[in-house]
C-alpha cells in the first residue's frame, strides 16, 4: 500500500516549525544572555507561586 | 482514544516506516541539542519526558474522548475505568509528594466558580466535535492526522480568545482554590480521592452491566498480544496498564523535575499570542498577558517554557510511535470535508476557549488537578462530562460516526 503522505510535505512542515522556534528563540532574552548580554531579564524558571491557577490567574478573593 | 485513530487500530501495517522514524529521531536530536545548548538540563529532561509521554499516548491509544463516548453510546466502560485507574495511581504518587511540604512543588490547583463550570462544559462539547482532548489532539497531530491539525489550529485560536476574556469571567461568582491536602492532610485527601474514583467506577460498572450483563475488563490486561513483549513495546498497541503506568510516573516526574504537574494548553495560548505579537499586536494591553507567568512566558523563548518544551517532545514522540507502527498519517487518507471539517473548526474553538476558562484541559485540569487533590478537578470532570453528553448528540449532524 502506498504511504498516506508526501515525504517533502512532512519535511517542509517540520522545517517550518523548527524555523519558527528558532526565530522566536533568537529574538529572546535567553539567547541575548547566552550571547553575553548581561542586561536582559531571562526567565529560565517561569514560576509564580502567588498565582491561583497553573495559567497564572489571580485568586478571586484578590480581585474584589 | 481519539475518534480518528480508534478505527484504524484494528488493522496493522507490516514493518516500520523508516523515513518517519528517522525524521522523528532527527527532530528529537536537533531540538534536544538546541535545548541543551541554550537552556538548562532540566528542560532537556522534560523534553525527553514529553517524547516518552507521546509514545505512551499513541501506543496506548490513550485518550479521554472516545472512552467517554463509549460509555455514553455503547455503554462500555473499559476506557473510563482505565482513566479512573490512571487518576488513582497518580494520586497515590503525587498527593504524598505535594503533602510532604517540599519546597518548590506546586500542585495543579485552581479557583472554583462560573469560569470553571462554563469552560469545562464547553470543553466537553468540543472534545466530541473536535475529535480529541488536549493530549488527544496533540498526539494525533504528531501522528500526522490532518483533521486534528485543523482542530489544533482552532484550539490555539480559541485559547487566545479565552485568554482575552478570562479576566471578565473571573469577575463572576467563584471562590479560591480548595486543596484537599491542605484541608484533610495526605491520608484524608487520598481517602476522599479513592472513594470518589471508586464511586464513579461503580457507576460505570452499573451502566455496563445493565446494558450488557457483564463487564469487559480490557483495562486490566497486562500481557501483550501475540506480537510479544518487545515488538508490542516498540510498535504498539500497548495494553492500557502499560500506558497508565507510564503516564502516571511521567506526570509525577514532571512535578519533581519542573516543580508543577503536567499541562498542555497554556502553550497553545502562548504560541497564539506570540503569533499575534509577531503581527504587531501589543498583547500587554490585555490583562491576562500582564499577569506574571503569562508575561514571563511571552517575553522569553518558547524553549524556556516548560509546557511548550514538553509539547514539542510529545509531538515528536507521537510521530516516532506512528512511524514505528507504520501508521503515520494513516488517518488522513480521507481528507476532512464539509461538516466534518466544520466540526474540527467548532470543536477546536470550544476546546481552546473552554480550556482557558477552565484552567486547563483533560491533562492540566483533570488529570493533574485530580492528582493534586484539587476540588476544581472534580468540578471540571462533572461539567466536561455533561458537555460531552451534548457533544455526542451533536456529532451525527456533523457527519461524525458515534
Amino acid at each position: 500500500m502506498p504511504t498516506a503522505y508526501r515525504k517533502s510535505s512532512v519535511v517542509a512542515i517540520l522545517l517550518v516549525a523548527f524555523a519558527l522556534i528558532l526565530a522566536d528563540h533568537l529574538g529572546s532574552p535567553t539567547f541575548a544572555f547566552n550571547m553575553g548580554d548581561g542586561n536582559v531579564q531571562t526567565t529560565l524558571m517561569q514560576r509564580d507561586s502567588t498565582a491561583c491557577a497553573p495559567c497564572g490567574a489571580p485568586c478571586p478573593s484578590t480581585r474584589d | 482514544m481519539t475518534d480518528t485513530l480508534a478505527p484504524a487500530l484494528g488493522t496493522r501495517a507490516v514493518g516500520v516506516d523508516r523515513f518517519i522514524v528517522s525524521l522523528a529521531l532527527a527532530g528529537l536530536v536537533l531540538l534536544g541539542a538546541l535545548i541543551w545548548l541554550e537552556t538548562a538540563p532540566f528542560l532537556l529532561a522534560l523534553f525527553a519526558l514529553g517524547a516518552v509521554l507521546g509514545v505512551a499516548l499513541y501506543h496506548g491509544a490513550f485518550g479521554f474522548t472516545a472512552g467517554w463516548r463509549n460509555l455514553i453510546i455503547r455503554k462500555r466502560g473499559a476506557g473510563m475505568r482505565a482513566q479512573l485507574l490512571l487518576f488513582a495511581l497518580t494520586s497515590l504518587i503525587m498527593v504524598p509528594l505535594l503533602g510532604s511540604g517540599q519546597e518548590g512543588l506546586i500542585g495543579a490547583v485552581a479557583p472554583v466558580g462560573t469560569s470553571l463550570m462554563v469552560g469545562s462544559f464547553l470543553f466537553g462539547i468540543g472534545m466530541q466535535l473536535g475529535g480529541g482532548c488536549g493530549s488527544g489532539t496533540l498526539f494525533t497531530v504528531g501522528a500526522g492526522n490532518l483533521r486534528m491539525l485543523v482542530t489544533l489550529l482552532f484550539f490555539i485560536v480559541g485559547a487566545v480568545l479565552g485568554s482575552l476574556h478570562l479576566p471578565w469571567w473571573l469577575g463572576l461568582p467563584g471562590f479560591d482554590p480548595v486543596s484537599l491536602i491542605d484541608r484533610l492532610g495526605v491520608v484524608g485527601a487520598l481517602a476522599v480521592q479513592v472513594a470518589g474514583l471508586g464511586a464513579i467506577a461503580l457507576w460505570v460498572n452499573r451502566i455496563e452491566r445493565r446494558a450488557h450483563g457483564s463487564l469487559e475488563r480490557g483495562e486490566l490486561r497486562i500481557r501483550p498480544g501475540e506480537a510479544g513483549w518487545w515488538r508490542t513495546l516498540l510498535t504498539g498497541r500497548w495494553p492500557f496498564v502499560w500506558a497508565i503506568v507510564v503516564l502516571a510516573v511521567g506526570n509525577a516526574l514532571t512535578l519533581v523535575i519542573g516543580g508543577s504537574p503536567w499541562g498542555i494548553t497554556f502553550a497553545f495560548n502562548l504560541w497564539g499570542a506570540k503569533a499575534l505579537q509577531a503581527l504587531g499586536v501589543d498583547m500587554s494591553q490585555f490583562e491576562f498577558w500582564t499577569w506574571d507567568y503569562p508575561a514571563m512566558a511571552l517575553a522569553d523563548s518558547v524553549l524556556v517554557n516548560i509546557t511548550s518544551v514538553m509539547n514539542f517532545g510529545l509531538l515528536l514522540g507521537a510521530m516516532l510511535a506512528a512511524g514505528l507502527a507504520n501508521r503515520f498519517n494513516e488517518a488522513s487518507r480521507q481528507r476532512p470535508q464539509g461538516r466534518s471539517f466544520l466540526a474540527a473548526v467548532v470543536g477546536g474553538l470550544l476546546l481552546g476557549y473552554g480550556a482557558r476558562l477552565a484552567f486547563g484541559c483533560n491533562i492540566g485540569a483533570l488529570f493533574s488537578g485530580l492528582a493534586s487533590a484539587s476540588l476544581h478537578a472534580w468540578v471540571w470532570f462533572g461539567f466536561a462530562f455533561v458537555g460531552s453528553l451534548i457533544g455526542v448528540r451533536l456529532r451525527p449532524w456533523f457527519r461524525l460516526p458515534n
